[in-house]
């Protein structure tokens, strides 16, 4: 019986086009969308050498120091020499990001204020800063001029090592496809919601005709709900292969770890469209009303829309993130991503499982032993 | 009027669909509004990069200093010093560089050993660079001191220090002219209006079709004592009637929201754009109502066609950060020229002969494109009337 009723809930869920749409084309869908609108977001942050005119004239020539540091920083600028009036007009047609000229001072144009500016105007008050030091510096000690103060300064030392946080980088697109999979993984309470309705007298023919047949209630419910969690673990198996073989987003490299998310997400998915069904007694269009709706709430908590959301509830109301499954799911794969221990790992995937236990028991204690006068 | 009203009535029984989107636009729109305006610039104003310095030295002259310095250029954001919650802060860039200062610095540095701070970055990032220049140039100001200036006192060191930091360049903001701030807030508003609605012209057309496409309704229909004549006229009409009256809903909030501002050149044609590209979205929308066959598909169709193009036309995400490919593809559908036109109108401080052309080459395009589809949909129900 058990292995029966496996193979027929099995055709009966793949044979759901509509069921199928939802729980697993949809979701590779949005993959797609996620990807063609965020990979050039990163990029956005990259550093890009800064545009800056310098107006030649006189007072210009007067400071060859000035010319020899900004040669220096190559790195930092693209530097174009010309006059004024070429200075301006490449300013107002956003070509440079703002032009350098001296008078008795040392002047910078720009029309916004953005990061590239803020980084001209700290290489100028640099410059600045030097002079008024080696001032300061000659006054008091003379013989620094013989010791070879200006070569100094133009040397520079380097004071900073950089220290990675982790073994990946802080990508924030990736959460945005962790939650997906999160999403998904709710989205397997359909699958849920679908085998609840079939096995309950009062919502449905077949739901009657099974509770006919002599065996235990429990068997087939079982059955049903692996079959279910088959078909779940096979979507996301599908959809895991299409991120990261297609899109070339990053899990980081713990397989066996990422297969047990996926496994324990399926599970916690499935459960909780069953208890979501077996507590609404209302039509099926509300509970698969429900079910999208709370997916969504918590998909939305998890940092679907912004990953900013995520932020400010784990380090504003963290207890909000420990009670939300689709951050768990999502908090799972991001430590595996990017942490370099297991602790929060093992912390989420515990109450994941423990969320398991809770919808199963609480849909085991409603759905057991019911009897109708009449149908 | 039978067929009018009926078509109401469905619409009217269907109104649930809708509602879920014309929410989501509206809480939107309500977060638009809510965010502050971006400052006007008149004066320049230096970027302040969120970082986090900790300090594992003492609380020395030169520390503390260099503590100063950076808050007066970034902003320090204090964050506990524990690993994780350090690497979620990077993560989700709550701060973009972490600076930490390891035991031993200050002695090492005023000894004129080689010391290091250690920093973790967003890499290849420009905040990076820019505080890198940042630290290495009080650093090595200090290093230019102890080096000349053998015996300097920390106290001496700090009061040179911050005499030579006030130090400063003078910045001149030449303002291109002023723009209205509304300007760009109307350009999201408008632009996340193509989303809503979309998916409810679909949803609701599609809704009606479905009730009059039933073939043992459609016979029945067909021999009734109206015209099919008139009864067409009927149908376009509740279509269009539908189709305006979501438009003057979603629009409606706009006017609240940046009240005259709606009725400057701006304003209207922004108006102009989106009410004609509801006829190109009404047009697909009874393209596609022709084709579905159950509610389940619908919903699944108006999902897609609403989230997909928006997606790739830049509703969502700004066009400029969408790759070439993705541009090319969504050309071919209406929002993409809906988008753009909204872009080019909202980015325009005087309208001259040649953004008007662009911005009307692109309206002209959506009426094409409404045009063209609801051709081919004629086409498509006379085929489908003789196969039947």
């Amino acid at each position: 019986m058990f292995l029966f009723n496996y193979r027929y809930r099995l055709k009966c869920i793949f044979r759901d086009r509509e069921l199928m749409f939802w729980t697993i084309l949809f979701p590779i869908l949005l993959a797609t969308l996620f990807n063609l609108a965020l990979s050039n977001i990163l990029s956005s942050e990259n550093f890009q050498k800064v545009t800056v005119a310098v107006v030649q004239n006189e007072e210009l020539n007067q400071n060859p120091a000035f010319t020899k540091a900004l040669g220096g920083a190559d790195n930092l600028f693209i530097v174009n020499y010309t006059t004024p009036e070429e200075a301006n007009s490449l300013l107002m047609d956003q070509e440079i990001d703002g032009y350098i000229y001296f008078d008795s001072d040392l002047n910078l144009v720009v029309n916004r204020s953005g990061l590239n500016q803020t980084i001209i105007k700290g290489f100028m008050d640099d410059f600045v800063q030097s002079s008024s030091t080696i001032g300061t510096i000659i006054t008091q000690n003379p013989s620094a001029l013989d010791t070879g103060i200006l070569t100094g300064i133009s040397s520079r030392t380097e004071y900073l090592k950089a220290v990675s946080a982790s073994q990946s980088n802080p990508n924030p697109v990736v959460n945005f496809f962790y939650v997906l999979i999160a999403m998904t993984c709710l989205y397997g309470g359909f699958l849920g919601v679908k085998e609840v309705v079939a096995i309950q007298a009062d919502l449905s023919a077949v739901g009657a005709r099974v509770n006919l047949a002599p065996t235990n209630k429990l068997t087939v419910f079982l059955s049903s709900i692996l079959a279910a969690t088959t078909v779940q673990l096979f979507e996301l198996l599908v959809l895991l292969i299409f991120i990261i073989g297609v899109l070339g987003i990053s899990f980081g490299d713990q397989l066996g770890y990422i297969a047990l998310t996926c496994l324990v997400g399926s599970l916690t998915g499935v459960t909780f469209g069953a208890c979501i069904a077996a507590i609404i007694k209302k039509s099926e269009g509300l509970k698969t009303g429900i079910l999208i709706g709370s997916t969504m709430t918590m998909c939305f908590l998890a940092g679907m829309m912004s990953s900013d959301i995520k932020y400010i509830v784990s380090t504003k109301a963290p207890i909000l993130a420990y009670l939300n499954p689709a951050n768990l799911i999502t908090d799972s794969f991001y430590a595996l991503y990017y942490y370099n221990t297991h602790t929060r790992f093992f912390t989420d995937i515990l109450l994941l499982c423990g969320f398991t236990l809770l919808f199963s028991s609480v849909t085991y204690f409603v759905l057991r032993r019911q009897k109708y006068a009449s149908l | 009027m039978q067929v009018y009203k009926t078509f109401f009535k469905v619409i009217q029984k269907n109104r649930a669909l809708f509602m879920i989107y014309l929410v989501i636009f509206m809480l939107l729109a309500l977060l638009l509004s809510s965010t502050s305006a971006p400052p006007q610039d008149t004066d320049f104003t230096k970027v302040k990069i969120n970082i986090a310095f900790i300090n594992n030295d003492e609380d020395s002259l030169l520390v503390n200093g260099l503590k100063t310095y950076l808050g007066e250029n970034a902003t320090l954001v204090d964050i506990p010093d524990d690993t994780q919650k350090l690497q979620d802060a990077l993560f989700f860039r709550q701060v973009e560089y972490i600076l930490r200062v390891p035991q031993g610095f200050t002695e090492g540095m005023l000894n004129g050993n080689d010391v290091q701070l250690e920093k973790t970055i967003v890499p290849d990032s420009t905040s990076n660079i820019y505080m890198d220049l940042l630290i290495n140039k009080y650093l090595n100001t200090v290093k230019t001191y102890t080096t000349y200036l053998p015996g300097l006192s920390q106290n001496d060191l700090a009061k040179h220090l911050k005499n030579d930091l006030a130090k400063n360049s003078k910045v001149t903001m030449i303002s291109t002219e002023t723009h209205s701030l509304f300007a760009q807030k109307s350009g999201y508003y408008f632009n996340y209006l193509a989303y809503s609605l979309f998916a409810i012209l679909i949803l609701g057309v599609c809704s009606v079709m479905l009730v009059f496409n039933d073939t043992d309704l459609k016979r029945r229909n067909l021999c009734s004592p109206i015209r099919s004549a008139n009864m067409n006229f009927q149908m376009i009409l509740g279509n269009l009637s539908f189709a305006i009256l979501t438009w003057l809903v979603l629009i409606s909030a706009s006017f609240v929201m940046y009240g005259s501002f709606m009725l400057t050149t701006t304003g209207l044609l922004l108006l102009l754009n989106s009410f004609v590209f509801t006829l190109a979205a009404l047009s697909i929308s009874y393209l596609v109502a022709n084709l579905v066959k159950s509610r389940g598909a619908m919903n699944a169709i108006a999902n897609v066609f609403a989230l997909g193009t928006s997606f790739i036309s830049g509703v969502f995400v700004p066009q400029e950060l969408l790759g070439k490919n993705v541009l090319t593809i969504a050309s071919f559908t209406p929002t993409y020229w809906y988008v753009k036109a909204n872009n080019e109108i909202t980015a325009a401080v005087h309208f001259n002969s040649e953004n008007l052309t662009s911005i009307f080459t692109s309206i002209a395009l959506l009426l094409a494109f409404a045009v063209a589809i609801i051709a081919v949909t004629l086409v498509l129900i006379k085929q489908k009337r003789m196969d039947a």
